[in-house]
């Protein structure tokens, strides 16, 4: 649409002539057209898109999901229909989230709310829209996100003044507003957070890891020295890595980017990285130290004790919907979903079974004062007890849905006064406990102690998984050969950007981070030959 | 409004209240310096110019901005129409928002989040639905470097964003009822002049989405929602409301009826819609298609056994922090209901010459903990380079319901002074009992608060029954309630007889549920024909 034309109504402004938009495009953009079964295929309005028809095709079937170890791909979008987590949105690359993915992001946000505010930052909102010659003012801030960036030229019904960003980050509002609150270094530190959608117009989409509108949460600091930068920056970092070992069971690597991934406008990133199950990094959370970029570029100055102007010194650091994708993609198995118990919506499934009616008022008595008793202890439990399926269907279900617990109750059990206990990290018989007393002290006891078993379990898994993917390397010979058999490889850098650019471009991997922990002894980097200060480690990446 | 506002940053002057002198007279408390430099006693003088310097009695408008910003309630951005809000208006409506998911969750509702983004031809679906956003519609038209081949609307509200999912998800009568919910932000690129909270181009909300087997379950809910709206008025924000029906006029476009919760404003003589509880009927289940088999539907001929859902949409947003702003505020600045209030109690130290300020301090830290182990929310003000006096309006203009100050009598004494927002009220209170008394205070507060409320719309309520006194009423501000025809060219004849040069005519608010007697003989104000129904008229936000 040329930007000087006139729009008197909304229907001349969608369709001014029928041809320049061949109907076939104009077709795809409704929903409705699309098949109906399972999850939508993906639309593709504007640009070819990477949920293409076979990928959605794989969705159809109601339960079953493709095994993770037969099409990894297959199986993430499989499990994200199946399980209910997800569905694609109206206009390409958007998603619906559903409410067992959405409780999986409230659980997120319940933690790290708390967390914030324990270190002292606040909420607050800032409007969605930002003028364009905000994003314009940090030079390299501008030059990475315009690519993205959605554009709003029209407002009702009129062009605008002066287009407006559709927020991908909120930095430079921030900034602009900070410029206006801090006057003297009483003002600081100042420390906010908000909850909010940004919209970052990708053109490879993949449900919760990549859209163009998610959901984050995106911090912004001032202080007054780059020591208190710098501490905050790492100190959010360092939530984030606790977050994800203890309440996800990630065993996520935190670390520095190198120059080349670091946060347009930023002096120093540092982020954590997660393994997924197919051995690709997900970069899960970034926290920047911004240093005094956007300070000099907006005027963000205070006071100092001794009346001198001086800039602030800057930190931003975020976490979005795309750590419901990381946990998806970390625990799953051939069967679905495997949800850590601290963060999964339901923790425990209770099952009634019964063949005969007779047998039905007793068992399904027996189920609800179990759920009452675990409820009362604080557990997330549901009763499954409809009767239009199969006990057996409602196994495999629950399963598919990653529901950490399985409690089954059946006439016999009624009698001895006894449940039976699945786990769903452990399959078949070996996870299956009999004769577990309903005696409420003794099941809610066994119950907590089981839930924290599968957390600890979870993550020690996905540690080893973790570790025996990563090499050491020490010459570019073993990284290629690394990255080509899907690890990741670890080795002393010291190289120049454009070696780094080279690695990317000859074996697709990229510096994921220098790791915080860092072994010991010399380095000698493995491209150059040279001295390295650090290990880097490399990996191919979402 | 906006510019007015900027432009009184600096005639902030001193809110001198009557605690100021008493302070004076109490303990004759000096500032308390850190290192008695000159260009830090510069610096207080300068930073005690706070305070509103608008009566609300005199320039409403200007008094309702000026109380939102020294509220630190929000900010002003270069956007016209778009506000930061600042951290007390995001811990006000987080606690609304606590309450409501909380009421929701018992009926059965889930959580859910829609995309930002609708296509054309999505929102285009229903027409009257579009006739009445598409005025208000922002469009996308470029991505990074290129122009969209079709622009993309960002939401003005979602249902034709979600029906479509509904259409898919919704199969059999197992399927129903759905109920839905999303909290989100909202665009509406509205002509009018903003207003902070009021009406803004980007807002927050929470619009509620559900679709039943019957009419009589759709119905049921519509006014079960409408009740949990009241309360957040009533209950939380401790402003009274009226539900009611919208006129044919008024109704959401596309819709069967709408139910409602008005406020009115007696400051500025207005009414105010604040909150929306909407039956869609079937209309939009029959545009996009959201049927279900009907194993209960007896069959006609060439009938199939598919009938359609009945759906209801409902939202309450930010506006209504703004109503609760202008309903409790005064000429000091923000009174907060203690119960939606982000900080319920202050505690102030009372620094007093040759006496030692860290037990003081001391004194005042162990008050807050025990509040807050109490599951009050207090905050103490130990910072040393504000002068008590300037921390009472400070903490005044915020709204803080209770404010407790200790000094070395209150020390000596083993008590608190404790002064009340909403009145100016004070007591000195033991030690012993402080957490029973404030709990007490706090809820005679958020009493006392409505009542105040109640008695402010009530006075301003009128019953008229011609057209003369309804005009003597709408010149005098009033709420004015008159026996109505119900049809639609009346209530545009009324409009546009009551345009005056500056504003909008006034309008139905609505058909209030309880209805005084109508006496069969009673006629329409305006049109003289039998009246139908007795309905709220006014100006109005």
């Amino acid at each position: 649409m040329v930007a000087s034309l006139r729009l008197p109504s909304l229907t001349s402004l969608l369709y001014p002539a029928a041809t320049r938009y061949p109907a076939t495009l104009r077709r795809t953009v409704c929903l409705r057209n699309r098949t109906a079964s399972g999850f939508a295929t993906a639309p593709s309005s504007t640009a070819a898109s990477p949920e293409t028809k076979s990928d959605a095709n794989r969705l159809r079937s109601e339960q079953a999901v493709t095994p993770r170890s037969q099409d990894f791909n297959a199986w993430y979008l499989d499990v994200i229909a199946s399980a209910e987590l997800a569905d694609y949105g109206p206009v390409r690359g958007t998603m619906v989230i559903r409410p067992y993915g959405y409780a999986i992001w409230e659980a997120i946000q319940e933690y790290l709310n708390v967390k914030f505010k324990e270190t002292g930052h606040s909420n607050m909102y800032f409007p969605q829209f930002i003028p364009y010659s905000f994003i314009e003012k940090e030079a390299s801030h501008v030059e990475g996100f315009s690519p993205e960036l959605a554009l709003v030229t029209v407002g009702g019904g009129n062009e605008l003044e002066e287009k407006l960003v559709v927020r991908p980050t909120s930095e430079t509002i921030v900034n602009h507003m900070f410029t206006q609150w801090i006057h003297s270094y009483r003002d600081l530190p100042l420390m906010i957070n908000q909850w909010a959608n940004v919209t970052r117009w990708e053109m490879r989409t993949k449900p919760f890891i990549r859209t163009l509108e998610f959901l984050w949460q995106e911090g912004h600091t001032a202080h007054a020295t780059p020591e208190e930068a710098e501490k905050e920056a790492k100190q959010m970092i360092k939530i984030y890595t606790r977050f994800a070992f203890e309440q996800t069971a990630i065993p996520v690597i935190a670390g520095r980017k190198s120059k080349l991934e670091t946060f347009a406008g930023a002096d120093i990133t540092y982020t954590i990285e997660a393994m997924m199950g197919d051995r690709k990094a997900l970069q899960a959370g970034t926290s920047h130290n911004l240093g005094q970029n956007f300070s000099r570029a907006f005027g963000t100055q205070f006071q100092d004790e001794n009346g001198e102007r001086q800039h602030v010194w800057q930190t931003s650091w975020a976490v979005s919907t795309r750590f419901v994708g990381g946990i998806i993609m970390t625990h799953g198995d051939d069967t679905g979903l495997m949800l850590p118990p601290k963060i999964a919506p339901i923790q425990v499934v209770i099952v009634p079974i019964w063949k005969k009616d007779t047998e039905k008022t007793g068992v399904l008595s027996a189920a609800s004062s179990v759920k009452e008793v675990l409820q009362a202890a604080g557990v997330r439990v549901k009763l499954d007890d409809t009767s239009e399926r199969t006990a057996g269907w409602k196994f495999n279900f629950w399963e598919m849905k990653g529901v950490p617990i399985r409690i089954e109750i059946g006439p016999r059990d009624v009698s001895s006064n006894c449940v039976v206990v699945s786990r769903r990290d452990v399959p078949g018989k070996a996870g299956k406990v009999f004769g577990i007393s309903m005696e409420p002290s003794t099941l809610v006891a066994y119950v907590k102690e089981k839930l924290d078993e599968i957390q600890s379990s979870l993550l020690e898994k996905a540690v080893s998984f973790r570790d025996s993917n990563i090499v050491d390397v020490n010459s570019y010979e073993e990284l290629k050969a690394a990255i080509s058999s899907g690890k990741w490889a670890r080795g002393p850098w010291s190289a120049s950007d454009t070696d780094e650019q080279r690695v990317k471009e000859e074996t697709g991997a990229t510096i994921r981070c220098f790791p915080f922990e860092q072994t010991r002894g010399t380095k000698i980097c493995l491209m150059t030959g040279n001295p390295a200060e650090e290990v880097a480690i490399f990996a191919k990446s979402y | 409004m906006a510019m007015s506002v900027q432009s009184t940053e600096g005639k902030r002057a001193l809110g001198s209240t009557s605690d100021e002198n008493s302070v004076v007279l109490k303990s004759s408390s000096t500032p308390v310096r850190v290192n008695g430099q000159s260009s830090l006693q510069k610096e207080i003088k300068k930073e005690t110019r706070l305070g509103i310097s608008t009566k609300k009695d005199e320039d409403f408008g200007k008094w309702y901005s000026e109380v939102c910003r020294c509220g630190d309630m929000l900010d002003y951005y270069d956007i016209k129409g778009c506000y930061i809000l600042k951290p007390p208006a995001v811990k006000v409506w987080g606690i609304l928002r606590a309450f409501f998911d909380a009421e929701i969750e018992k009926m059965g509702v889930e959580e859910y989040y829609f995309p930002l983004f609708v296509s054309p031809s999505c929102l285009e679906k229903e027409k009257d639905h579009i006739k009445g956003f598409s005025p208000e519609v922002a469009w996308v038209t470029r991505a990074g470097e290129s122009e969209l081949s079709i622009p993309i609307a960002v939401r003005p509200t979602s249902e034709t964003v979600i029906y479509p999912y509904f259409s898919k998800w919704i199969r059999g009568h197992r399927d129903l009822p759905l109920k839905i919910n999303q909290w989100v932000n909202v665009v509406r690129w509205e002509f009018s002049d903003p207003i902070p909270f009021i009406r803004s181009r980007e807002f927050l909300w929470q619009e509620g989405h559900t679709a039943f087997a019957t009419k009589t379950e759709a119905d049921k809910e519509v006014f079960d929602i409408l009740q949990i709206y009241s309360d957040i008025y009533e209950k939380l924000l401790a402003v009274p409301v009226i539900k009611g029906i919208k006129s044919e006029n008024e109704k959401f476009a596309g819709g069967l009826y709408t139910a409602t919760v008005e406020a009115f404003i007696p400051s500025s003589g207005r009414g105010i819609q604040a909150a929306t509880s909407h039956s869609l009927g079937q209309n939009f289940a029959e545009i996009f298609g959201i049927s279900f088999e009907n194993k209960e539907r007896k069959l006609e001929k060439k009938e199939t056994k598919r009938s359609l859902v009945w759906q209801n949409s409902w939202g309450i947003s930010t506006r209504s922090i703004g109503v609760m702003v202008m309903t409790h505020g005064d000429d000091k600045g923000l009174v907060f209901p203690p119960l939606v209030a982000p900080v319920q109690v202050v505690v102030i130290p009372v620094p007093f010459n040759g006496f030692d300020v860290n037990i003081i301090y001391e004194a005042c830290e162990a008050v807050k903990s025990t509040l807050l182990a109490a599951g009050i929310r207090a905050k103490s003000d130990n910072r040393d380079t504000y002068a008590c006096g300037w921390k009472y309006a400070d903490w005044e203009q915020k709204g803080v319901p209770l404010r407790i100050e200790i000094g070395p009598r209150d020390l000596a004494k083993n008590q608190v002074r404790i002064v009340r927002r909403d009145n100016g009220a004070k007591a000195d209170l033991p030690r012993g009992d402080l957490i029973e008394q404030v709990k007490d205070m706090l809820g005679k507060i958020q009493q006392s608060l409505f009542d105040a409320a109640k008695r402010g719309k009530d006075a301003c309520t009128q019953k008229v029954e011609n057209w003369d006194d309804f005009m003597e009423a709408l010149s005098q501000k009033k709420l004015i309630l008159a026996p109505w025809c119900d049809e639609v060219e009346v209530e545009k004849l009324v409009k546009e007889r009551t345009k005056t040069e500056t504003g909008a005519g006034a309008k139905t608010l609505c058909t209030p549920l309880e209805q005084p007697d109508l006496n069969e003989d009673t006629l329409c104000f305006a049109s003289g024909k039998p009246a139908k129904k007795w309905s709220y008229w006014g100006r109005s936000y």
